[in-house]
């Protein structure tokens, strides 16, 4: 039975993550993608990863209809009404995947896996949860607090109004001159 | 305590939901009837009812040079979030799914709407149906994160992601009581993910339905029955999150379970008519500058009450 | 068992209608939407959600067009009807009724259909045209549809979008009948925006400023009538705005209230009525953040207002944004509650551009403009809707369509009172 799920899911995902190339529509080939992803969180969930699984499907939906604004806002054919070709170099890069394909498969099935030592947690998301937090509870804070401030300091080196082309001067003009006014102080 | 149900309750979802939804859209057909002067009849009881013969009669629609696929695609991933993310409601002491991670699946599939009404925005090749799509992404990208930390806040007080445990974690005293600002998002964030009332910018009056402009026949009934869908489901799943689950005297805990459930629906279906639309141009900077760093504080005052209490209060 | 009927007749029960409202025919659309509402069948936002097209009014030649489009948009099953004057209302709505659930009137008229004018149009006409010069060579592509691709330029943040051309009208719902206006979008933001008056009728008069021209004319007209036929005016105005900011149950109230103004209720339970509802819109927090400062006219728009209308001696209009323009809208209707039932005659002098010049600045006075015609200041001469129309296309340029629909809807220009141009039509 469990099988089963693995047979659907697994090859889904590979398959629509190759749709993503095969599409000339910038749409459609971002919604393979997203197709793509939700297999993975998917098959994260059926290895008994309950919480990374559901998180992967939650994140990835919100990144990749983002990306899709993106995508059709600065690619040149979005809606696919003529045709477009993502393939570059196709027998150097069809090579190059089929033997990194190949070399992974053969180390995957060669490896000498340990047999498991012990019982399954009963919560692994407890358990995970307790392995990041606990002895790792600094890198944790620092890489918060590292990614928030990169997020935030790349947004405001890409726009190009600041706090002075919103308030003037001295910085005292109310409401801030914005193109649409905002709802807060507006 | 909570026991997983057995395989045929996976069925009873969509009906329990459809029947919940029903009440809610017939609620809303009666308080449109008032509003207007007319007299409430079988005719006005029986509205939401009629729409679905009027619907599967009409002849569908399309338009020209439509991305069929992803149009279908989105209809149908509407309805589907609603009811995919009530799986994980409990109903009394019975749940359809004992997942651990019940509110972060909930999550999940109600952010499957950001890719369905953008799909369906997108599909049909029209003005009215893409601003449409693009509005709900720009009211998705300022009520998503508010409500995250809505439900971090409630899971943060039972120390669980689990529905049900954040249900009996409620013994006490209900969430709603001592984290309010974390139960007002909430309770907005439905609006805004059902794009129901105040948030139905993306369907908006002003924009000749907007994602639905092009909608006939099937297509519309997908969609309306969606909306409605999720409001229930976001309605059902407040009453384990911060309104104490089935607990309750007297009354069996499904019979809780369902009053405290009309009840949310009944203030959400009486607000709805009630408020202009919030648009996303304004909306936006509430939510980021103000929204979340409320959610925020709300989450730490949480977090400190759980740590110097030992547990919730 | 005949499926297909049950089904028509369980969907006939409660048909969606969509109103076509020519201009000149308000009389015909109120009493329609008052119909609508007392049978407690919904209007229809969009062809593709009607099942009943009413046609209110005659339809000049340069309108059938739309009409023919919105109809050609309409899934079946359809019915379409003509009401020219109110008093043929019910009778059409009975008739649309009885067509819908008669099966064998449907398949008689999807036997006739055009087989391909099921497609989908906006109800406003969509046009998506090539912007010239661009490098690319169009010619060799396979277009799907036949559509040209559109053209590119730059936007407000100085990337090169795409621009489409829209244009809005003639029959999108809370919309002033007759108005066309030809956006350039990109995204969802006016780029560039012209107001125009199409279905106009050679005879057609303002419904809103009948007591007025009567009165001038040499009735005698009492300042009730005058009043009532502002406030309904007011409630008019006030039910489309709130329509297009979302408000349904307001919306719905004024309606009502206006109904029930025109239907000559009586003052004692209308007045407070009113009064209740205008400060209702008037204090609602929520609505007045959700619009200041949107569309604000600027003192020197009335200026060229003027020269655009080609008229003298224009009084200015008032400065301010839309929630200005809505709020003395409430006022209005509250000082006009009080004389619903005013037998006295109405006085001449209102009639009078330059006593309505010093009211407005004179506070003391400013009761008395109250009675003055809806959409401000002057009832003889030029009228004041082409100044509006003249201003409309400046504010609507950088403003995104939320925006644009509420600044049109706060202005509400009636163009009934526009005299119609060569090649429009004449009404019976």
């Amino acid at each position: 039975m469990t099988n089963v799920v693995f047979w659907i899911l697994a090859p889904l995902a590979a398959a629509s993550g190759f749709m993503v190339f095969v599409f000339n529509s910038m749409a459609r080939a971002t919604i393979a993608l997203l197709v793509s992803f939700l297999a993975s969180g998917g098959l994260l969930i059926w290895l008994g990863l309950a919480y990374l699984g559901t998180v992967v499907i939650l994140m990835m939906i919100m990144e990749m209809v983002i990306m899709a604004v993106f995508m059709i806002a600065y690619m040149m054919n979005p809606a696919g009404l003529t045709q477009m070709s993502m393939y570059h170099n196709k027998r150097g890069s069809l090579a190059i995947g089929t033997a990194t394909f190949v070399l992974l498969a053969a180390g995957i099935f060669a490896a000498p896996w340990p047999h498991r030592a012990g019982r399954a947690p009963r919560d692994p998301t407890f358990q995970l949860g307790t392995a990041l937090m606990g002895p790792q509870m600094l890198t944790m804070i620092v890489l918060g607090v590292t990614l928030f401030a990169t997020m935030v300091a790349a947004v405001v080196l890409a726009t190009h109004r600041g706090r002075y082309d919103r308030f003037g001067d001295d910085l005292k003009r109310r409401p801030p001159a914005d193109p649409v006014r905002g709802g807060v102080d507006g | 305590m909570v026991g997983s149900a057995p395989l045929w309750a996976v069925l009873a979802v969509p009906a329990v939901l459809a029947v919940f939804a029903l009440t809610a859209a017939t609620a809303d057909a009666v308080l449109a009837a008032r509003a207007a002067g007319q007299r409430v009849t079988w005719t006005v009881l029986a509205a939401p009812l009629a729409e679905v013969p009027r619907l599967l009669a009409a002849q569908r629609r399309t338009t020209p040079a439509p991305d069929a696929l992803l149009w279908r695609l989105g209809l149908a991933a509407i309805p589907a979030a609603g009811v995919l993310s009530a799986v994980v409601i409990p109903f009394g002491h019975v749940t359809v799914s004992r997942m651990s991670v019940g509110v972060v699946w909930f999550n999940a599939m109600e952010v499957l709407t950001w890719a369905g009404v953008w799909m369906a925005g997108w599909g049909p090749n029209s003005v009215l149906s893409l601003v449409g799509g693009y509005r709900f992404v720009a009211q998705g990208l300022a009520y998503e994160l508010p409500l995250m930390f809505a439900l971090i806040c409630a899971a943060t007080g039972a120390q669980s992601l689990n529905a049900a445990d954040i249900a009996a974690a409620q013994g006490h005293l209900w969430f709603a009581v001592w984290m309010p600002a974390a139960f007002a998002v909430y309770l907005v964030s439905v609006y805004a993910f059902s794009f129901l009332g105040p948030f139905a910018y993306p369907a908006g009056r002003d924009l000749a339905g907007g994602v639905a402009a092009e909608l006939s026949g099937p297509d519309r009934l997908m969609l309306e029955a969606g909306r409605w869908l999720l409001l229930t489901s976001g309605a059902g799943m407040a009453v384990p999150l911060f309104l104490g689950g089935g607990a309750g005297p007297a009354l069996p805990p499904w019979a809780w379970s369902a009053v405290k459930t009309l009840a949310v629906l009944g203030l959400l279906v009486w607000g709805r008519r009630r408020l202009p639309v919030i648009r996303a141009d304004r909306y936006a900077e509430l939510a980021w500058v103000v929204l979340i760093p409320l959610m925020i504080a709300q989450a730490l005052a949480v977090a400190l009450v759980v740590l110097t209490m030992g547990g919730p209060p | 068992m005949d499926v297909t009927g049950l089904l028509l007749r369980a969907g006939a029960t409660r048909p969606h209608v969509m109103i076509a409202a020519m201009p000149g025919a308000t009389a015909v659309r109120l009493t329609a939407e008052e119909q609508l509402r007392r049978r407690g069948w919904p209007a229809a936002l969009t062809p593709a959600d009607a099942d009943v097209l009413v046609v209110a009014g005659t339809a000049a030649p340069d309108i059938a067009q739309a009409v023919e489009a919105a109809w050609a948009a309409v899934p079946a099953p359809r019915v379409r009807v003509r009401a020219t004057r109110p008093d043929d209302v019910a009778a059409a709505l009975d008739a649309a009724q009885a067509g819908l659930a008669s099966a064998a009137d449907q398949r008689r008229s999807a036997a006739t259909r055009d087989p391909g004018s099921h497609r989908g149009h906006d109800p406003g006409r969509h046009e998506a045209m090539s912007g010239g010069h661009h490098g690319h060579d169009m010619g060799g592509m396979a277009m799907p549809a036949g559509l040209p691709m559109a053209g590119r330029a730059e936007d407000r943040d100085g990337l090169k979008l795409d621009q489409l051309h829209v244009a809005l009208g003639p029959f999108l719902p809370d919309w002033p009948a007759g108005l066309v206006a030809r956006l350039i979008l990109q995204g969802d933001v006016v780029q560039h925006a012209e107001a125009d008056a199409v279905g106009l009728m050679a005879d057609a008069v303002s419904f809103w400023a009948e007591p007025w021209r009567r009165a001038a004319a040499g009735e005698q007209v009492t300042t009730g009538t005058a009043a009532r036929r502002r406030a309904a005016a007011h409630l008019d105005s006030l039910a489309r705005f709130l329509g297009v900011a979302g408000w349904a149950d307001a919306a719905t109230a004024a309606r009502a209230l206006r109904d029930d103004t025109l239907r000559g209720t009586p003052a004692s339970r209308l007045g407070p009525a009113v009064r209740r509802f205008a400060a209702r819109v008037a204090r609602s927090r929520l609505l007045a953040w959700s619009t200041r400062g949107m569309g604000t006219l600027r003192p020197d728009d009335s200026a060229a207002a003027r020269a655009a209308a080609a008229a003298g001696g224009q009084p200015p209009l008032p400065a301010g944004d839309v929630t200005a323009r809505y709020r003395r809208w409430c006022a209005d209707l509250a000082g006009l509650a009080g004389l619903l039932d005013d037998d006295s005659l109405l006085d001449s002098s209102l009639l009078d551009r330059s006593v309505l010049d010093r009211s407005v600045l004179d506070r003391s006075v400013l009761d008395r403009s109250v009675l003055a015609p809806p959409r401000d200041r002057g009832g003889a001469g030029q009228a004041p809707s082409a100044v509006l129309l003249a201003v409309l296309p400046r504010l609507l340029e950088g403003a995104e369509f939320a925006a644009a629909r509420l600044i049109v809807a706060s202005l509400d220009p009636d163009l009934d009172e526009l005299p119609a141009r060569a090649g429009t039509g004449h009404g019976r």
